[in-house]
C-alpha cells in the first residue's frame, strides 16, 4: 500500500481541502497534512522550501497528546491547541485516518473559529479520502 | 534512593522500543505511529515522541528510560530528551546496511551523555547476522575514539537478562563517576 505522501489520490484530495480552507480565513499563515510519522503530505503557503520541521513537531505532539489521553484514562484527544502570544497552532486527526491537520492561525482569528473551520477541513477531507481509493484505517 | 536518566537511543528498527519494554516494572508510555517508510525498517510501527519506562535496580536507584525516534526528522526530540540524560544505551542493528557509521553517527550526536555520565552499545540482530563481530565493533570504537572507553555488548531487546546486563554496566559507570565526583569536591582545597 502507497503511504499516504507519496499518493495521488491523498495529495490531490487534501491539497484541494487546504486550499479552500486557506479561503476562508485571513489569519491562516500556515496549514498542512502530516501523516502519523510525521511525512508532510501537502502545505499552504508552499512556495518556500521546508524541512519538514513541522511535520515531525506535529507528529510528536500529536502523539504525546494520545499518549496523556490514554494514560489518564480520557478517551481519545480530539484536538491540539497551543496557544501563544501572537498565534495559535492547532491540530486535530482527520478522522479515520492516520493523518493529522495541523494550522497556524494569528492572532486575530479566535481559538473557536479556528478550531472550527479546521474541525470542518478535516470531517470534508476524510469524506474526499472515502470516495477515492484510497484505503480507510481499519 | 538515587535516580539515573538514560536514554535508548540508535537508529530506527534497533530495538529501542522493545528493550524498553522489556526492562520497565510499569507500563511503558509509548508513542508509536503507523510506519509510512517500510523502505528503511520494515515494522507496522515507529515512536515519533518517545517511549518512557521505569525500573529499580538494587533496590535503591531508580533508573528512567527514555527511547528516542530513530529517525533523525525527530532530533528536536533528542535535543530534549539529551538535556535530562545522564547516560546511553546506544543500539545498533547487525543487519543494517552500514552499522558502523550509523554507530558512529549516534555516538557524534550524543557525545556529551560520555562526558555527562557514559555510553554503552549494544548491538542487536546478531541473530539475524552474525558479522560484523563484537570486536569489530570495539576496534571501529577505539580507531575513532580512542580516548573514551565504551563498552561493547550483544543484547537481544526482547530478553529483560540480555539488555538488563548492558544497563547495569552503564549504571555501575554512572554510580562510579558520581562517587568520583563527590570524592573530588570532598577534598580539602
Amino acid at each position: 500500500m502507497t503511504a499516504a505522501h507519496q499518493d495521488a489520490a491523498v495529495i490531490d484530495a487534501a491539497a484541494a481541502t487546504l486550499a479552500a480552507l486557506s479561503g476562508l480565513s485571513r489569519s491562516l499563515r500556515h496549514v498542512a497534512l502530516v501523516t502519523d510519522d510525521g511525512f508532510e503530505v501537502v502545505r499552504r503557503p508552499d512556495t518556500a522550501p521546508s524541512d519538514g520541521r513541522l511535520a515531525s513537531m506535529a507528529s510528536s505532539i500529536q502523539a504525546l497528546t494520545d499518549a496523556v489521553a490514554y494514560e489518564l484514562q480520557l478517551g481519545t484527544a480530539k484536538s491540539v491547541i497551543i496557544a501563544s502570544d501572537s498565534g495559535h497552532i492547532i491540530q486535530l486527526r482527520v478522522p479515520g485516518r492516520e493523518l493529522v491537520l495541523v494550522a497556524l492561525f494569528d492572532e486575530n482569528e479566535t481559538v473557536g473559529m479556528a478550531l472550527s473551520m479546521l474541525r470542518v477541513a478535516a470531517e470534508r477531507l476524510a469524506a474526499a479520502l472515502d470516495t477515492t481509493t484510497v484505503q480507510a484505517v481499519a | 534512593m538515587s535516580e539515573h536518566v538514560v536514554l535508548f537511543a540508535g537508529p530506527m528498527g534497533a530495538g529501542k522500543t522493545t528493550a524498553i519494554q522489556s526492562l520497565s516494572e510499569v507500563p511503558v508510555v509509548l508513542t508509536e505511529a503507523a510506519n509510512s517508510d517500510r523502505v528503511t525498517a520494515d515494522k507496522p510501527t515507529t515512536t515519533v515522541a518517545l517511549d518512557y519506562g521505569v525500573i529499580t535496580l538494587g533496590g535503591d536507584e531508580q533508573v528512567r528510560l527514555y527511547g528516542i525516534p530513530g529517525q533523525r526528522r525527530f532530533n528536536f526530540m533528542w535535543s530534549l530528551l539529551k538535556r535530562r540524560a545522564t547516560g546511553m544505551v546506544l543500539l545498533v542493528h547487525n543487519d543494517a546496511p552500514r552499522p558502523f557509521e550509523s554507530m558512529l553517527e549516534y555516538l557524534e550526536e550524543f557525545g556529551d551523555l560520555y562526558r555527562k555520565g557514559g555510553i554503552v552499545v549494544g548491538v542487536t540482530r546478531s541473530d539475524v547476522s552474525a558479522r560484523p563481530l563484537l570486536p569489530d565493533y570495539s576496534e571501529v570504537l577505539h580507531e575513532v575514539h580512542p580516548d573514551k572507553t565504551i563498552p561493547v555488548f550483544a543484547v537481544d531487546p526482547r530478553d529483560s537478562r540480555s539488555v538488563g546486563m548492558a544497563l547495569m554496566v552503564l549504571v555501575a559507570n554512572l554510580e562510579m563517576r558520581a562517587a568520583f565526583a563527590r570524592d573530588v569536591e570532598a577534598v580539602p582545597v
